[in-house]
């Protein structure tokens, strides 16, 4: 029986989930563009990167040659892997259930 | 909801996203490409032909050229807005975002070139001010821009850079005629390689994870 219990639950939260398709669509993201287009506050926004951050999923890269910094985000090897399998998982779910 | 019903709508949202963030960043590649072939197309129709449209010829091809690129440009960036149920420009758009800080820049180069040339025959010097402004104006929008615009507002400074250096310390380089042709490898090197290896390069880019039809 395939359910929930097999997803990844860093994952499997709606705004990390989001940032992590958004990451996964393509990389190099600055944090004003996730926020712009997540529609999520800079707090909330960072505390979920932090999370993501955290698992190993996701990787902060800093720019200071520019003249003003710029962050970036991008998704570490793990976290595309962790992706796939999540998506995996949501398929197997979805294909069990048809007849 | 039952879990198969939670998992669907999970993928639906996912595929959303997905889409969006594809058209979102891959929205200046067709463009660009465009840009970059026309450009190569004329840089060597010019250098051929060892210039014989004439200055005032010379200003209308890339004139020419700027409108129809700037064209699909705009189509992209509607198309992309239509996608996305968003408005086409508004105050805070991202388009006016861009405009604002691509223009100036833009605008003294563009105007300084086309007097270079109308004026004076300049045509080498004001390649290369049309290739240094430009390279200003895609740094300038480097704080909402994918990083890839940004190396390439640094690769037209660079090689524009260098080709600076060239003309200024070869004084021969674009006398008795060989201004259009100069002009013509400088452009052409530029608006044309440039463009459209950044295209390839965000053609190429790690593809998505593909999301079955539920």
């Amino acid at each position: 029986m395939i359910d929930f219990d097999q997803l990844d639950k860093v994952i499997h939260e709606k705004a990390r989930l989001s940032i992590m398709t958004l990451l996964a669509g393509h990389d190099d993201w600055s944090f004003q563009d996730l926020k712009s287009e997540l529609g999520m506050s800079d707090g909330n926004l960072i505390t979920h990167l932090r999370i993501l951050a955290g698992a190993g999923f996701v990787e902060e890269e800093r720019d200071d040659s520019g003249s003003r910094p710029r962050t970036t985000y991008k998704l570490t090897k793990p976290g595309r892997k962790a992706f796939k399998e999540y998506i995996d998982v949501l398929e197997a779910i979805v294909r069990a259930a048809k007849p | 909801m039952t879990t198969q019903q939670t998992a669907l709508e999970h993928l639906r949202v996912i595929r959303s996203l997905l889409e969006k963030s594809q058209v979102y960043r891959a929205i200046s590649a067709p463009a660009a490409l465009c840009g970059g072939v026309l450009a190569l197309i004329a840089s060597a129709i010019t250098f051929l032909t060892a210039g014989a449209m004439g200055a005032r010829g010379f200003l209308t091809e890339w004139v020419g050229i700027l409108a129809v690129t700037s064209a699909v440009n705009m189509f992209m960036l509607h198309r992309e807005a239509r996608s996305r149920s968003q408005p086409f420009f508004s105050e805070n758009s991202r388009l006016a975002l861009a405009l604002r800080a691509f223009t100036p820049p833009m605008l003294v180069g563009g105007l300084l070139g086309v007097f270079l040339i109308w004026f004076r025959g300049e045509l080498a010097l004001a390649a290369l001010l049309w290739i240094l402004c430009y390279g200003l104006a895609l740094l300038a929008t480097e704080h909402f821009s994918p990083r890839s615009l940004v190396r390439l507002g640094r690769a037209f400074l660079v090689v524009g850079g260098f080709f600076a250096v060239i003309y200024f310390t070869q004084p021969d380089l674009a006398a008795g005629g060989k201004g259009a042709a100069v002009a013509s490898i400088f452009l052409g090197t530029t608006f044309g390689l440039l463009h459209v290896a950044y295209a390839v390069a965000v053609f190429v880019r790690t593809p998505a994870p593909q999301i079955a039809e539920t």
